[in-house]
């Protein structure tokens, strides 16, 4: 089976982050493998190794993010496509989705996968904007994936329960963080890495116009997050306090 | 992103110097360290104890011997490269970072670089999965920051030597599955003498590796003597040709040269976490980090931690290029193991009352960084030798006064 997983580089949430001047300051030129990607690819290659196929791997973005496919070979996929970017492009998911749509358009597959979400803005739409463009069935924040009989079937996480969902192949499907522990890559598989098939597309070959590469949502600002309130204490008899704290959640907070 | 950015963790950007190798090997070694040293940490601290498992999930990752050749388990990675993952592994335990130290610089870079064909490929596969644990002996109950006037002794003797005497403060000895130990090989008893290197098992008759206990420093690693009683080595156990004290130093500087590395690790992650703290914690008011000590703490802390940065990657560049100077290695241990060791301890002051716990970790930086102050060479003694290479005159043997006897 074929395997596309499209990853994306991020910067590193461990790394500090500042917020000056409502400005996102992330400078630490610490790039990594969006970690919901990396759950997409671990999955992709134990599919792959269970059922016999291949795994490629496809990134959207500038020169330097050579580094995120890298990884992803290392950690195991076959082959990678990069879609090179000019490096300050301020894309939304549309655009990203417009560009791998068409990237797909004349490609063969059995599944295309990616994160649920990305870690830089954590929006959660690309996968289902590439789906609905390329006329997939599609799945979101699947937990776990097998195959039988040529069919995908995804595992959904709910509050109450699990939903599990036959999608036939071709298909496309948005893989949780919970999912699995994505390998870490040995220092042989990155040595190794250099030496597998990397395809460089620059998007300016691709022929998408103008409207498609412009982004149709605009982030005017960011802020620090709020601080908690403090919360309040209460002193007294055990009875007195579960009727003051029951009374408290009824009547204030409204959440009996 | 109009203006350019202060990164508080590394505000001379060495990090955007390193090659993409090195890079993706710094994340391995980070990735590896976070998800699994990290949780093991407190415990192995607390209970003096080292998950000999550790060795082969380190060797599963090459991260052992990394840059060695790779007919010999490593992946030609470049010195750069084994810094960093010093740096990572130190930035949780310097215990986990000795036992990755003396695995591969001290044991498996000795047996690459003097050891015969067959004992490369004897041990050295073995040593870079982790398979077997490695130690190196050099340093005596008598005799540490003088090792050339070594007690221990290797006479010949049909077919091998004879080895008698001890070594103290092995980091690995009471795990160990093989040993390098350094010893005067003697022709006969009466003969002087020369060092020579030999390779011990733990199957040899009349030697063991009795641990050390009540270490109030690296709880997380194994320490212990070697002792050999009349223990018989193979002819086929000794290095072929080197000799004198040119082989463990050789050793030495390699291991001292990934310490500088590795507490550039402990240093930041003090500084990381006494920056969280003074943040978070409120007194009179506001955090204590609203204050000028703190924040004059924070910013000496990271202009040295900067300065430890620079040197460790500027020396790792002259390794790779092949234009390292055994003094550079000095200068580097000696700045990097001193300014880390004040660094944590000021970091542990930040955190008041709750730094004395080993929740919050920093604590067992200090006492771990007490130790790599001071073994491969202590702080005082590296400073001798930069003396001597800057004055030209030895200064480890005082001159000028007639000691009694």
């Amino acid at each position: 089976m074929k395997f596309y997983v499209c990853i994306k580089q991020v910067p590193d949430v461990d790394a500090p982050i500042q917020i000056k001047n409502g400005d996102l300051m992330q400078d630490t030129d610490r790039m990594v493998l969006n970690a919901y990607d990396a759950s997409a690819v671990e999955e992709a290659l134990v599919l792959t190794e269970e059922h016999g196929g291949e795994v490629e791997v496809v990134l959207v973005g500038p020169d330097k993010a050579k580094e995120t496919i890298r990884k992803a070979l290392a950690m195991g996929a076959d082959k990678a496509t990069h879609i090179t970017t000019e490096d300050d492009v301020d894309y939304d998911s549309a655009v990203y989705a417009n560009i791998l749509a068409t990237f797909f358009k004349d490609k063969e597959y059995d599944v295309i996968s990616c994160g649920k979400q990305s870690q830089d803005t954590d929006a959660g739409l690309a996968g289902g904007m590439i789906a609905q463009h390329l006329d997939l069935p599609y799945a979101t924040n699947a937990v776990g994936l097998s195959i039988e009989d040529d069919n995908l079937i995804a595992k959904r996480q709910g509050d109450s329960g699990q939903e599990i969902i036959e999608l036939p192949q071709p298909c496309l499907v948005t893989c949780s963080n919970d999912m699995n522990e994505p390998r870490i890559p040995s220092l042989k598989g990155i040595m190794q890495s250099k030496r597998k098939p990397m395809e460089t597309t620059a998007l300016s070959d691709m022929n998408l116009d103008e409207s498609a590469l412009s982004a149709k949502t605009k982030v005017t600002g960011y802020m620090e997050k709020p601080e908690r309130e403090p919360g309040q204490k209460f002193e007294g008899e055990p009875d007195e306090l579960a009727q003051k704290v029951a009374n408290l959640l009824d009547e204030e907070e409204n959440v009996i | 992103m109009a203006s350019n950015s202060f990164n508080i963790d590394d505000p001379f950007q060495f990090e955007s110097e390193l090659s993409e190798d090195d890079r993706m090997i710094m994340e391995t070694a980070r990735d590896y360290a976070q998800s699994k040293l990290e949780p093991r940490a407190l415990k192995g601290n607390q209970e003096e104890h080292f998950d000999p498992a550790i060795a082969t999930e380190m060797g599963d990752l090459g991260l052992l011997g990394s840059y060695l050749p790779p007919e010999y388990g490593g992946v030609d990675a470049s010195q750069t490269a084994y810094g960093l993952i010093a740096r990572e592994v130190e930035r949780v335990d310097s215990g986990y970072r000795s036992f990755m130290s003396v695995q591969s610089s001290l044991v498996m870079f000795p047996i690459f670089k003097f050891g015969t064909d067959e004992q490369k490929e004897r041990f050295l596969p073995k040593l870079a999965t982790g398979e077997l644990i490695g130690c190196f002996g050099l340093t005596e109950p008598d005799h540490g920051s003088d090792p050339g006037s070594m007690s221990t002794t290797a006479v010949k003797t049909d077919g091998g030597w004879i080895l008698n005497g001890a070594k103290m403060w092995i980091t690995n000895s009471p795990i160990a599955d093989v040993g390098i130990v350094w010893a005067k090989a003697k022709e006969n008893q009466d003969d002087e003498g020369e060092i020579r290197g030999f390779i011990v098992t733990k199957d040899m008759d009349g030697y063991s590796a009795p641990a050390t206990k009540h270490k109030m420093s690296l709880r997380a690693s194994e320490t212990g003597e070697m002792v050999f009683e009349d223990v018989f080595v193979p002819d086929e156990n000794a290095f072929p040709d080197i000799r004198g004290l040119k082989g463990p130093f050789t050793c030495l500087n390699s291991a001292r040269y990934g310490i500088a590395w590795g507490t550039v690790g402990a240093a930041e992650f003090c500084y990381q976490k006494a920056r969280e703290y003074v943040l978070d914690r409120k007194q009179f008011g506001y955090p204590i980090g609203a204050n000028q000590l703190p924040q004059t703490k924070l910013a000496n802390m990271l202009t040295d931690i900067t300065q430890m940065q620079l040197l460790a990657w500027r020396l790792g560049k002259l390794k790779d290029e092949g234009r390292s100077h055994h003094s550079m290695v000095s200068l580097a241990k000696r700045n990097n193991c001193g300014t880390a060791l004040e660094i944590a301890r000021i970091a542990r002051d930040m955190h008041g009352a709750n730094g004395i716990t080993g929740e919050y970790r920093v604590i067992h930086h200090v006492m771990n960084l007490e130790s790599v102050n001071t073994y491969e060479g202590t702080y005082d003694i590296h400073g001798l030798i930069l003396g001597r290479e800057i004055t030209d005159i030895q200064a480890f043997v005082p001159r000028g006064n007639d000691m009694p006897e």
